[in-house]
């Protein structure tokens, strides 16, 4: 039995939270408490630690799922979380103000994790709104000279999830068996 | 008003033992509500530190068997930290010395903690 470990970010409300429950293979542990900040008028909690959850690949592979908090005052919990790990998920809500701006923020947040482990990036609430489209993050990233897989995905559909994670598993080790 | 009333709590808090040093009230998701902290300590981490605390603390607490949290303390070598619920939305975040009488800080904050719910 082999172990990995990798991580999810990204904004409040991306859905982080969301995501690891729709893949855990066991009931997720998260640390969602009452919002009193401006996370309030999206949604009425917010992790303020993390998100634990696991998924089991062909019975060998143990993958952990481990999600932080969103804002940036608990960045300490994305230095601890990070640790061990093999790649970062980053979720990314198209619905915010700019979410290019989010993705650049939490690539140049991670940018010493990333640059070490893998990274694939995944756009929420795309039917809500379209915009901005996939060439505009993958274009970004070829800026930034970044490598990553980039879908959209609904984080409450486990196929969805479960793609994204996948592509960056591959990213990691070609060698894995689903 | 009701800032100095939580104000006035801390600061009756801070003056029951000379072993506080500091204290805080904190939303639990991690926002200063109000603080009686050293010069230099920066709010914004204090308050997301003691609500990650607070709620791996309450999730530990449950999941492990050991029923519903009454506090999480944390011992260094120069001081300790005690984190204690405000009601359900609030903690109070409180670092004594090194060499401070436990039991009877945990009955003070207690007290104080149930009066700030009171309150908020
Ligand atoms: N309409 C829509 N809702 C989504 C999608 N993905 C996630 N959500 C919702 O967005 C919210 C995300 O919340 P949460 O998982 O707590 O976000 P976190 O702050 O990143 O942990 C939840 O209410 C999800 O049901 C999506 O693709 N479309
Ligand atoms: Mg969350």
């Amino acid at each position: 039995m082999s172990n990995f470990k990798i991580v999810f970010s990204g904004p409040v409300g991306a859905g982080k939270t969301t995501a690891i429950a729709s893949i855990s293979d066991f009931a997720p542990v998260s640390t969602n408490e009452n919002a009193s900040d401006m996370t309030r008028e999206r949604k009425p909690q917010t992790t303020v630690a993390l998100d634990y959850g696991v998924m089991k690949l062909d019975g060998r592979e143990k993958i952990h799922l481990y999600g932080t908090p969103g804002q940036e005052r608990f960045n300490f919990m994305w230095d601890i979380l990070t640790s061990g790990g093999l790649g970062l998920v980053l979720l990314l809500d198209n619905t915010r103000k700019d979410p290019l701006k989010d993705m650049t923020f939490f690539i140049d947040s991670f940018r010493d994790y990333i640059s070490q482990t893998a990274l694939a990036v995944g756009i929420t609430q795309t039917d809500i709104a379209s915009v901005p489209r996939l060439d505009i993050y993958n274009k970004k990233l070829r800026e930034m000279k970044i490598s990553a897989a980039v879908f959209e995905v609904d984080a409450r559909k486990q196929a969805d999830v479960s793609l994204l994670v996948q592509s960056l598993l591959f990213t990691i080790d070609p060698g894995l068996e689903y | 008003m009701r800032d100095e009333m939580l104000s006035s709590i801390l600061s009756e808090l801070n003056g029951t033992s000379a072993d506080i040093e500091a204290s805080a009230i904190i939303s639990i998701d991690g926002l200063m509500i109000a603080a009686m902290l050293p010069q230099g300590m920066d709010e914004d981490r204090v308050g997301a530190m003691s609500a990650a605390m607070l709620s791996l603390g309450d999730r530990t607490s449950d999941e492990l068997g050991s029923g519903e949290l009454e506090q999480v303390l944390i011992k260094g070598d120069t001081g300790f930290v005690l984190m204690i619920h405000a009601g359900k939305d609030a903690v109070v975040t409180v670092l004594a010395k090194p060499k401070a009488k436990l039991g009877l800080i945990f009955l003070d904050v207690k007290r104080a903690a149930e009066n700030i719910e009171q309150i908020l």
